[in-house]
């Protein structure tokens, strides 16, 4: 019993990775509808920016990872130039390579700068976790636990209680009716970039001490976020989320009650008999193509 | 000024014997060397291009091979196994080049060994996969010990020095980490014994608790592993330590490599491993690294580059010759050869190292413990 119940928070710790991996794919769909293959190396910029500020340049950590998030902001804005903003017309696949080659770029960018090796990182809190029982709770995982409930209920109000939430949300569903009611639509997939690419960053900055920073380290959880977002529903922000933790906890308690090797494959097998059998997610609403 | 056609000839006669005597006088014992300038393991790379350039230094100091200096031509492998095969093919075709060094890496030299047996010159190298030796091309000679003795030294270490039985067996499912399982499950059937726990895993995983679980609740009294990749294994030493584990642990080399002591920290203290290259290990080892460092500022990790260019020249020097086979008899016929990674006895195979050392992680600071040799 004892060893189920460390893995079950063990999996909605790592679920609360994917889940936060995958509200920033679901804001950039909501929004702006674009499937962003760039997500994860937000992730992986935003733990590199904490390396430089904290590790190089001895930057009080809290301050080290504000200034990286407001950074990653600023980052979020000049990807969608780039990348969005010159195939904003030509609907959503060139959109998507155009991220995928973003994302190749980046990579090699930062392998460039620091080379592959992973750096290791400070956790967030001095304490290395909590023992209750025989259950040990690690502290960098209540704190992913803890900052993605905030951010799931931040994300949730602002979308579903605010101006603004709703002005994005009518920009994501129909930007020429959307501009026609006076919104400034370009504003609306800027702020959405910039938020996105933040959201990612700080994702990355509270994997890094689990994970390591290198230029890899967002590569499967960026995968299995994107799983999470199908199995939550597509574009659903509480889709997102319990997605992300219910495939946390399947993968960590199918790998230790049936099999580790096929860990990953258990997070896939998921996704595939979502697709199956209902394609829409948990949360999603069935959409059918417009004749 | 008259040119007449006497002396145009004179003059071309004149520029063409001072450039053959020009030639002649820097004409260099040629060795082509294939190493990752750029790419993934561009920085283990580095090291081993410094290491053999400290060995080709010293040799050429002590008079050069048959009265020539050594000139290294280096290859870019872009660490990928079709760069690998294009920077040897480059090689190739230079007639000149006399000898090789080849890849640490077991796929890059798998994908170069065909073209190797081609050019039929001897090629020094240090993949560690048993089979390399074994696949009928008489010009592939191994510096560093082969796979098959770090899953024999280990089980001996486990069951010799520190009598435990009850082992807990962790390894990658990719093909380094199946060959050490197997070679350790061999190895601990011929002592009669069957490991407690044998759990793969596949590379690159964000979370080990299920595995660490399964170490706790197996009863083992010694975890031996296998892992590829850094991160995977600081990530399951650091889950092993916070979920109260303390069993004893040997692990295949990448346990104690600088990055992983650097994303583990102190989860790894006290650990053991099996390591080719140790500094304390012996007298060359130890001079060697001191003439890295002197150079270099930093410790060397390996030394096997030094040893493979510090044996061809001495293959060459015992042939008196540049003639690949009167090299490869040389190779093979050296014996009790003190190298930074032990000594060289060269078996038939072409295999010149055959046992591993054991070092353990004291707050850091990797300490040998002891070598352990096989004759067979």
């Amino acid at each position: 019993m004892n060893d189920f119940l460390q893995l079950v928070f063990q999996g909605l710790g790592i679920g609360a990775i994917y889940a936060l991996v995958s509200l920033g794919f679901v804001l950039l769909i909501r929004a702006a509808s674009v499937v962003n293959f760039g997500q994860g190396e937000f992730s992986m910029l935003g733990a590199y920016l904490l390396v430089v500020f904290f590790n190089l340049w001895g930057i009080p950590y809290l301050i080290g990872m504000v200034l990286s998030v407001i950074i990653m902001a600023g980052f979020g804005l000049i990807f969608a130039y780039c990348t969005y903003w010159p195939l904003r017309f030509r609907g959503g696949l060139p959109v998507i390579i155009s991220t995928i080659g973003a994302s190749i770029f980046l990579q090699n960018m930062v392998l460039f700068l620091y080379g592959p090796s992973s750096v290791p990182v400070d956790d967030l809190f001095d304490t290395p976790g909590i023992q209750i029982g025989e259950v040990f709770l690690a502290s960098q995982y209540l704190a992913i636990i803890v900052i993605a409930a905030l951010l799931v209920g931040l994300q949730y109000f602002i979308f579903e209680k605010t101006l603004l939430g709703k002005k994005l949300q009518a920009t994501s569903q129909d930007k020429e009716m959307a501009s026609l009611l006076g919104i400034p639509v370009v504003l609306m997939i800027m702020i959405t970039f910039a938020y996105s690419s933040a959201l990612g960053g700080l994702a990355g900055m509270l994997v890094a001490p689990i994970l390591f920073v290198s230029v890899n380290m967002a590569g499967i959880i960026t995968l299995k976020a994107f799983a999470a977002n199908i199995i939550g529903g597509y574009g659903s922000i509480p889709g997102a989320i319990l997605g992300g933790l219910a495939l946390g906890v399947a993968e960590t308690l199918g790998a230790a009650y049936i099999s580790v090797p096929y860990k990953d494959a258990f997070a896939f097998l998921m996704l595939l008999a979502f697709l199956m059998v209902r394609p829409q997610g948990l949360f999603g609403e069935k959409i059918s193509e417009k004749a | 000024m008259l040119l007449t056609r006497r002396s145009a000839l004179l003059s071309a006669a004149a520029v063409s014997t001072f450039a053959a005597g020009g030639a002649r006088a820097a004409e260099t014992m040629k060795i082509g060397v294939v190493s990752p300038l750029t790419g993934p393991v561009a920085e283990p790379g580095r090291i081993q291009l410094n290491s053999i350039r400290i060995a080709a230094e010293k040799i050429n100091a002590a008079g050069g091979v048959l009265g020539q200096q050594i000139e290294l031509i280096v290859e870019d492998d872009q660490s990928t196994n079709p760069g690998a095969v294009l920077a040897f093919s480059r090689l190739a075709e230079r007639k000149e080049i006399v000898g090789f060094v080849g890849s640490i890496r077991s796929t890059q030299m798998n994908a170069m060994a065909p073209d190797m047996l081609k050019v039929g010159k001897p090629v020094m190298f240090g993949g560690t996969d048993p089979t390399l030796t074994k696949l009928g091309n008489p010009w592939l000679f191994r510096c560093r010990p082969n796979d098959g003795y770090s899953g024999r030294v280990i089980v001996s270490f486990i069951t010799g020095s520190m009598k435990l039985k009850k082992v807990a067996l962790i390894h990658s499912t990719d093909a380094f980490g199946t060959g050490g399982k197997n070679a350790i499950l061999a190895n601990l059937e011929k002592m009669g014994l069957a490991p407690v726990l044998v759990q793969g895993y596949t590379n690159n995983q964000p979370d080990f608790s299920p595995v660490v679980l399964a170490v706790k609740s197996s009863g083992a009294d010694v975890i031996v592993s296998y892992f590829t990749n850094e991160p995977d294994c600081a990530v399951f030493a650091r889950q092993l330590r916070q979920l109260g584990v303390r069993t004893p642990w040997v692990g295949s080399p990448s346990i104690q490599s600088p990055v992983t002591r650097g994303l583990a920290k102190n989860a790894l203290y006290g650990t053991y491993a099996v390591a080719d290259f140790v500094e304390d290990s012996n007298p060359t080892a130890k001079a060697f690294a001191d003439a890295y460092r002197a150079k270099h500022k930093e410790s060397p990790d390996s030394g096997w580059t030094y040893d493979a260019l510090t044996i061809l020249a001495k293959g060459i020097n015992d042939a008196k010759s540049t003639e690949p086979q009167k090299i490869r008899a040389a190779i093979l016929a050296i014996k009790k050869f003190p190298g930074t990674e032990g000594e060289y006895n060269f078996d038939q195979f072409g295999d010149g190292l055959h046992g591993y050392n054991i070092v353990i992680n004291n707050n850091d600071k990797i300490d040998y413990k002891e070598h352990i040799e096989f004759t067979d």
